[in-house]
């Protein structure tokens, strides 16, 4: 039976997804086809980037509406593996709100990978990268340490202020000086490919790729939601990197 | 030598963000491996075609079916392996000198370089709507015949 409660859990598993980083259209499916598993009449959902808003009507005529308004993602997608999962469960078994409410409890308590692994991976990406686009081994190493610190720096000022621009003008800045003072010791050769290795880390390239890809599928509002994202994140690594290289470019010439 | 050394980083970058985008178990190395062919095929394209854009989305395509069968497998939604699966072909570095042209205030790189990673990330988008769009004609025809 279709109840408030039971759509506030279908709209937990919808925004769940849609944080940990799944598309649009599959959030939007879910909820339909779940809504549908309990014989709603009529469902329309409205997905954009930021917001999901379900209206729905039962079989009596009551409808109901309910909407989410989501701030923050985070990519995990062995969290939205799981999800999709439950929601196959769902639409087939038609499963009592409760269960539902326990199962998310459950996904939401799945761990993640620890902190030190971060950290590592953090350094073997910026390496990796640094020698992917032509950098030598003496490069992928200083790359490597400054990831370090970039993760560091990140939740850092993460914990003072969770503006997005504000951590992106703040990491990228850290990334800049560390970089020009590695070369300018004489440890790093090229800059550049320093700079390329970690900010592989921070560039919004799959936000970019995905904001086209949402505008060619006709989710154009949340494209250009992601776009506006994506160009506002890269202008504030711009930035960042525009201080160090101002301040502390003279160093090296 | 270049491009082995650049296909294995490819592999161990792929790998890499799998881990940050928290995927499990066997998923991960399928990912990675995933990573590792954009790059390949995007390498052995070059024998064929000259034009950068082409060669991102016929790769884009071919990893975006990959996907898509793994998917299948895994019973597991695409994106697990497609946003690890294009990670070598994000135009990081066009991005990073777009940027760069942008502090310098050299306004025509900043234009042409700009358009380059605009290009890029079209072409990559694009390769995905055509991979899954392809691979949905196969499903549809695989279930025309048995039917």
């Amino acid at each position: 039976m279709l109840t408030e409660e039971l759509l506030c859990c279908v709209l937990d598993i919808g925004e769940q997804m849609l944080v940990s980083g799944a598309e649009i259209n599959r959030v939007e499916d879910s909820i339909k086809r779940i809504c549908q598993a309990y014989n709603a009449k009529r469902v329309d959902v409205f997905t954009i980037t930021s917001s999901i808003v379900v209206t729905l009507q039962r079989e009596d005529g009551c409808t109901f509406t309910q909407t989410r308004r989501i701030y923050k993602y985070s990519t995990n997608l062995d969290k939205v593996d799981k999800l999709n999962n439950l929601s196959r469960y769902i639409c087939s078994y038609t499963p009592e709100a409760n269960y539902i409410k326990n199962q998310l409890i459950e996904i939401n308590e799945r761990k993640t990978y620890s902190p030190l692994v971060q950290y590592i991976v953090y350094a073997l990406i910026a390496g990796v990268f640094t020698v992917f686009f032509g950098g030598g081994l003496r490069d992928a190493l200083v790359s490597s340490i400054i990831a370090v610190f970039l993760k560091l720096s990140i939740s850092l000022s993460q914990k003072v202020d969770t503006n997005i621009l504000f951590v992106n003008i703040i990491c990228s800045f850290v990334i800049g000086i560390l970089a020009i003072l590695s070369v300018s010791i004489g440890i790093g050769e090229s800059i550049d490919k320093i700079i390329i290795g970690n900010i592989m880390l921070m560039i919004p390239g799959i936000a970019l790729t995905n904001s086209i890809r949402d505008i060619i599928r006709g989710d154009t509002i949340s494209g250009l939601f992601r776009l506006c994202e994506a160009i506002v994140i890269a202008l504030s690594i711009a930035i960042g990197f525009g201080i160090a290289s101002i301040f502390f470019g003279g160093i090296i010439k | 030598m270049i491009y082995t050394i650049q296909i294995i980083m490819a592999f161990l970058g792929s790998l890499g963000f799998s881990i940050l985008f928290n995927i499990r178990g066997r998923k991960l190395w399928y990912a990675a491996i995933g990573g590792m062919l954009s790059w390949v095929i995007y390498l052995l394209l070059d024998f064929w075609l000259t034009s950068e854009i082409s060669r991102f989305f016929i790769s884009t395509m071919i990893v975006t079916i990959y996907s898509e069968i793994l998917a299948r497998i895994e019973k597991t939604p695409t994106t697990t392996f497609l946003t690890s699966s294009v990670i070598p072909l994000i135009p990081g570095r066009s991005l990073y000198y777009t940027m760069s042209y942008a502090v310098n205030g050299d306004l025509d790189k900043f234009v042409s370089s700009g358009g380059q990673t605009v290009g890029l990330s079209a072409s990559i988008a694009a390769g995905i709507m055509a991979g899954s769009s392809l691979f949905k004609v196969f499903i549809v025809i695989q279930q025309k015949l048995k039917g």
